[in-house]
């Protein structure tokens, strides 16, 4: 064992070292819009607040598209992470159809952009893309059915459930990594008006271990009650003070206040938040009407408000 | 979860000695969950039967793996929404038109209006539609005495055009009266009772004539009494019959039918009644409205969990 004081002042690795070593094991990546105004990397936790209905779960969806699509397949450029995605439903209303056309509207989109760009690159004759197209269209089921097997789901009824759920997901990861040979990059959180009082503190606690050990993204999703004041201030006088954290946060460009009340532990958790609400205008996009989203960043605060639309591929910005 | 002591039938190593470790350190049956499973092995080192302390430690994570729901990947959902969730008629044209077929296996579906807005009737038409089109059964929970037999009986009576006699019709009428289970409920609790009595036949028998439809007409009557006031019990308890609900429909393939009342809202326009906590519970809500005079209701999208809002359609209520 070395014991001259020389090696203990010599550091493990120099700080080019280091931030190499970090920036390749834990890369930085950006996600679809709305979410794209930061770049955000593993262990960060983004909390998604908004009313409902405010395309929440839509977000989150066009998020787990992004990351289960490869970066390249057949020659077509998809722009995807490759790597698993794990959705709790804490909120028992995920329809897996919404998923599937979205991602199968997103493969057709590229593809087809694609086939465009070979036919008039190439000038192929009627016999040669008729077969193309179909070799295509067979590609699409096999990257489909990869796809849809790199979404993992579990919905769970209660906190109880919950809690088995986490305790019981290192090993079930231990296992994916195994037989895939593949991580988990993404983990959803889809809650909105599940309860989570009692057992706050011990879902932080493992959610960090976890994040510890297998490295990865939260994106947790909350609804927010605009206005609700009687029930929260009733909340607050039947609750001890010390396990809610009130904040009226009005911000300087809105009129409307909105409450949070969630433990600090769970506050001090959540490394990024972002607030995303319906507007009351309405734009025609396509000769169809859609109305309006605004989302807004709030911590980091950013000063200013993305607007998006919510068509059949997904969650699309609007200028 | 049960209690330690009934396990141990089963799992030899949750014997008498684990019992008393667990106890020293205050776990009875769920505050396993809450205890840090590092934190748990520790103090099983210190034991000195710390081997079979640990094995027990094993044995009470499979059992608590055991209780929340399986991993499902993307396929496996698809799958089974495909086998499974079929699509029900209601027999209002306008609103499978809506809905893209009808009401959907594993969903709830809300329809909201104002009083005497056809909500009742839309409910006795799906009950009589489905009890003779798919031969499943249905359970009508009635908690403002609004069942009616010969209205059931007049839109089965309707739909059948074809010349029969009088012997074949009163078969056929009879066979979809017995297959429509009417329960009067006037209190939350005896809804529960109702509820957790349908899950334990359900879970029991799976055997023909399996229900397939589950209305409650109407919801509302039930929860708001127990809204408000001094207590937040009133929410809990209202989360809990929305989670029981969604359980049900999606365990047990049963597509559920509720109907909510409107109060006055922002600027005297009706919005639905039960809060904000409620709005994120049903699947898909339906705004139903009926022209005073004539019997030509008109119904459109609010919220739906794989199609944009605003949608609207029209149909007629015949009788």
């Amino acid at each position: 064992m070395p014991t001259s004081a020389k090696w203990w002042i010599d550091g493990d690795e120099s700080a080019a070292e280091m931030l190499a070593r970090v920036s390749a094991e834990r890369s930085v990546s950006l996600l679809p819009p709305p979410l794209h105004r930061l770049p955000l990397r593993v262990g960060n936790v983004v909390e998604l607040v908004g009313p409902s209905p405010s395309a929440k779960t839509l977000i989150l969806i066009q998020a787990a598209i992004n990351t289960i699509l490869p970066s390249e397949w057949n020659g077509v450029h998809y722009g995807g992470l490759e790597r698993s995605v794990m959705f709790i439903d804490l909120d028992c209303r995920f329809d897996i159809l919404c998923l599937s056309e979205m991602l199968k509207h997103r493969i057709m989109n590229l593809n087809g952009s694609m086939n465009k760009m070979n036919q008039d690159q190439e000038d192929i004759g009627m016999q040669n893309f008729d077969t193309r197209r179909k070799s295509n269209i067979a590609y699409d089921e096999e990257l489909y059915t990869l796809c849809m097997r790199r979404f993992l789901y579990v919905r769970c009824y209660d906190s109880f459930e919950f809690l088995s759920t986490l305790k019981t997901m290192h090993c079930h990861l231990q296992k994916e990594k195994e037989v895939k040979h593949s991580s988990i990059h993404l983990l959803m959180i889809d809650r909105k008006s599940l309860s989570l009082q009692s057992v706050f503190e011990t879902v932080v606690q493992e959610i960090r271990k976890l994040v510890q050990v297998h490295p990865m993204l939260v994106i947790a999703t909350k609804t927010t009650t605009f206005g609700d004041r009687n029930f929260a201030n009733e909340a607050h006088r039947k609750y001890l003070p010390d396990t809610l954290d009130f904040r009226n946060a009005a911000t300087n460009t809105r009129q409307l206040p909105y409450q949070e009340n969630m433990p600090s532990v769970w506050q001090s958790f959540v490394t990024h938040r972002v607030h995303v609400r319906p507007s009351d205008h309405v734009t025609i996009v396509d000769r169809q009407n859609h109305s309006l989203y605004l989302s807004e960043w709030l911590l980091p605060s950013l000063s200013y408000l993305d607007k998006f639309i919510v068509q059949d591929g997904g969650v699309f910005l609007h200028n | 979860m049960a209690p330690l002591k009934s396990l141990e039938p089963e799992f030899s190593a949750i014997d008498s000695h684990f019992q008393m470790f667990c106890v020293s350190l205050g776990i009875f049956t769920e505050d396993f969950l809450l205890y840090d499973l590092h934190k748990l092995t520790g103090f099983a080192e210190q034991k000195p039967n710390s081997e079979r302390l640990k094995q027990g430690i094993t044995q009470l994570l499979s059992v608590v793996d055991g209780l929340h729901k399986p991993w499902m990947n993307g396929m496996d959902l698809l799958e089974d929404a495909k086998q499974n969730k079929h699509i029900l008629s209601t027999g209002c044209e306008g609103i499978d038109m809506l809905l893209g077929g009808g009401l959907r296996e594993g969903q709830l579906t809300e329809i909201v209006g104002p009083s005497s807005s056809g909500k009742t009737q839309v409910c006795l038409q799906a009950a009589s539609s489905v009890a003779k089109k798919h031969m499943g059964s249905v359970v009508y929970i009635d908690t403002c005495n609004s069942f009616s037999p010969q209205r059931v009986a007049s839109f089965v009576g309707l739909v059948s055009n074809l010349p029969f006699d009088q012997g074949a019709k009163h078969k056929i009428l009879q066979n979809v009266m017995s297959n429509i289970l009417c329960h009067s409920v006037f209190d939350i609790f005896a809804m529960f009772g109702v509820l957790h009595q349908l899950e334990f036949k359900l879970r029991s028998q799976k055997g023909d004539n399996q229900v397939q439809l589950l209305i409650v007409d109407s919801i509302s009557s039930l929860i708001t009494p127990i809204l408000g006031g001094s207590g937040l019990h009133g929410h809990a308890l209202m989360l809990s019959v929305g989670y029981l609900l969604k359980k049900l429909a999606h365990e047990h393939n049963i597509a559920i039918l509720v109907t909510n009342h409107t109060v006055g809202g922002e600027g005297g326009i009706p919005k639905p009644a039960l809060g904000e906590t409620w709005k994120s519970i049903p699947h898909v809500r339906l705004l139903l409205s009926r022209d005073r005079g004539n019997n030509i209701c008109s119904v459109s999208i609010i919220k739906h969990s794989s199609m944009a809002s605003g949608k609207a359609a029209s149909f007629m209520i015949y009788g």
